[in-house]
């Protein structure tokens, strides 16, 4: 499996992998919470991206880490592809 | 003497020559004349092709075959895409699993609030005069409307004493604590009281009388949308439960009631008629009752096995728990086929016997159970004596009791947000509210309102503001209160901590 890597890491909940139009293409989870996921994070990263550039036009968004109470999400972005990382770093 | 002698020759013939010359013949033959012809073929076009045969790798063959039936083609550019982000994602991760850069980090974006504190007191005037007491409170699903009924919990008799159901709305600018927006006068006791799960106007009830109704509050005329009547089908005494069930088709509900008659009907609601029509029934029997291994069992006094509560699993659509004025503590299947053993009293529906597991019984009337929210397996079940037992629906036996007070203990229900907190109303008039978490017999919080004689009958939480908490008393008043926010706030372990619990072994 691509990502098998990448699940076997420690506290790896769930790994979604989309595309540039925010339309899941792999996914590890259930497909209701994979749908959601992508289509926020998609926004998410989106805005986070047009903020790094404003901000310097030369620069540009290598990766997003979001943490929360109950977990981390990490995001990769690229050109056609994002790689959502879902992780509980406490488990 | 020797004298010289001369001999004639003698001479043989040949035979040999003679012999051949003997005999001779001679023979001679000929074939026929041989017939032959001649023609000529010509080929007008040429091809020329050749095959051969490549040793084979059977393994890679097979491989690919898999592979190709059970994926898509691949997205292009994916495979390059992994290889360039994983190298950094791996080490991201784990450079997260072993940092404490976030330990014991608290971002709080609401108000801390440390205490509860008591928000509105809510009052009917007409029915306190009368000293009524709140029988059952209940929040509508959109979190904003409380509505309450009044009757008696001390009543032993058939009374004909009209009560009411009042509603009233806290989100309103103009909100008048002792003035109801809305009053449904009913002509007895009000004995239960549930609030439709999607529909805010719809509010089921059941009365002293044994009658179930639904009341219709977007009415301005008539606010009854149904209501069963003294009919054969309806219950002969009080209905102390009425719960909203999900029926087989999508989005449909239908009222399950219980009463102390031993009956648990299921009804749908025909609004166009008024009335209700029965879906199921079932009756509770004490020689149809399962018994489990450390029930003893007097086999004297009535029959039947009176309904004091009733609980529906919101993980597993075709078990509810009932609760008996007995003691007794069942687990019912609403498939349950078997007939029920109650002579026919011309029914529309066959009785049916719905218990299927019995837990240990109880020394008296079981008031309350809730099951947990949380937890596919957990309930908590409440009544007379002082305490709350914790059981898994796998054993007969509780996995915690814990002592709440001295007295009766009239309703316990699970909080919708916090796994492992739960709260009791009890007849010394508080409300205590319990968390597992902390490995301490005593409550986490205590609701105390208005005097210390008056018992707290019954509360509710709201689901949709979960710090809202309402609570009523026999003194009339209906207390909303707020709730602090350690009681409302789900910790990251507490899933995995009632878990532990749900999976302890009872002694």
């Amino acid at each position: 499996m691509l990502t098998r890597r990448i699940q076997g890491q420690k506290g790896v909940q769930g790994i979604i992998i989309v595309n540039s139009e925010g339309i899941p293409v792999k996914t590890t989870l259930d497909n209701s919470s994979t749908v959601q996921y992508a289509g926020l994070i998609h926004q998410l990263v989106m805005k986070a991206r047009s903020t790094v550039r404003d901000i310097d036009p030369q620069n540009d968004l290598t990766f997003l880490r979001v943490r929360s109470k109950k977990n981390e999400i990490m995001i990769a972005p690229d050109k056609d592809y994002f790689l959502i990382v879902i992780q509980n770093p406490s488990d | 003497m020797f004298t010289d002698e001369v001999l004639d020759s003698v001479s043989v013939q040949s035979l040999w020559r003679k012999s051949q010359q003997a005999a001779q013949e001679s023979k001679g033959c000929q074939t026929r004349v041989v017939h032959s012809a001649e023609a000529v073929v010509q080929t007008v076009s040429t091809t020329i092709s050749s095959t051969q045969t490549e040793p084979q790798d059977q393994e890679t063959e097979q491989l690919l075959l898999l592979l190709q039936k059970r994926d898509e083609p691949e997205p292009p550019g994916l495979r390059d895409f992994l290889q360039r982000v994983e190298g950094l994602v791996i080490r991201e991760l784990v450079k997260n699993a072993k940092s404490h850069a976030f330990d014991g980090l608290l971002v709080n974006w609401e108000d801390y609030s440390q205490r509860v504190s008591c928000l509105h007191c809510l009052q009917h005037p007409s029915a306190q005069e009368r000293g009524l007491h709140v029988t059952s409170v209940s929040w509508s699903c959109t979190g904003s409307v409380i509505a309450c009924a009044y009757g008696r919990i001390d009543d032993g008799d058939w009374s004909t004493e009209r009560s009411c159901v009042c509603t009233w709305n806290l989100n309103r600018r103009g909100l008048h604590t002792k003035q109801a927006d809305l009053v449904i006068d009913v002509p007895t006791a009000v004995t239960a009281l549930c609030c439709h799960p999607n529909q805010p106007a719809l509010i089921a009830g059941g009365l002293y009388s044994g009658e179930v109704v639904v009341w219709d509050t977007s009415r301005t005329q008539d606010p009854i949308l149904a209501q069963t009547g003294m009919s054969a089908d309806s219950h002969r005494e009080p209905v102390y439960q009425v719960a909203w069930v999900p029926l087989q088709r999508k989005g449909e509900f239908g009222v399950l009631s219980a009463s102390s008659g031993g009956r648990v009907l299921l009804w749908t609601v025909d609004s166009d008629q008024g009335r209700f029509v029965l879906n199921a029934a079932y009756a509770l029997v004490r020689q149809q009752v399962p018994h489990s291994s450390s029930a003893r069992f007097k086999a004297c006094g009535s029959n039947t096995v009176g309904v004091t509560s009733l609980a529906l699993s919101p993980w597993d659509p075709d078990t509810f728990l009932v609760g008996s004025e007995g003691g007794l503590l069942l687990r019912c299947s609403f498939s349950s086929q078997t007939p029920a053993a109650v002579p026919s009293e011309g029914q529309s529906v066959t009785l049916r016997a719905p218990a299927v597991f019995s837990f240990r019984p109880r020394s008296g009337p079981v008031h309350s159970i809730h099951c947990s929210p949380f937890h596919r397996n957990l309930f908590v079940s409440a009544g007379t004596d002082g305490q709350v037992h914790l059981h898994s629906l796998l054993q007969p036996n509780p996995l915690v009791s814990l002592r709440v007070s001295d007295s009766y203990v009239f309703q316990v229900q699970w909080s919708p947000t916090r796994p492992l907190v739960f709260a009791a109303a009890t007849g010394q008039g508080e409300v205590q509210i319990f968390d597992l978490g902390r490995r301490s017999p005593k409550a986490a919080a205590t609701i105390v309102q208005g005097d210390a004689g008056q018992a707290a009958t019954c509360f509710d939480f709201n689901c949709q503001n979960p710090h809202l908490l309402a609570v009523g008393k026999t003194d009339g008043t209906v207390g909303i209160w707020q709730l602090s926010t350690d009681l409302t706030e789900q910790s990251s372990r507490e899933s995995s901590q009632l878990e532990q619990i749900a999976n302890q072994v009872a002694e």
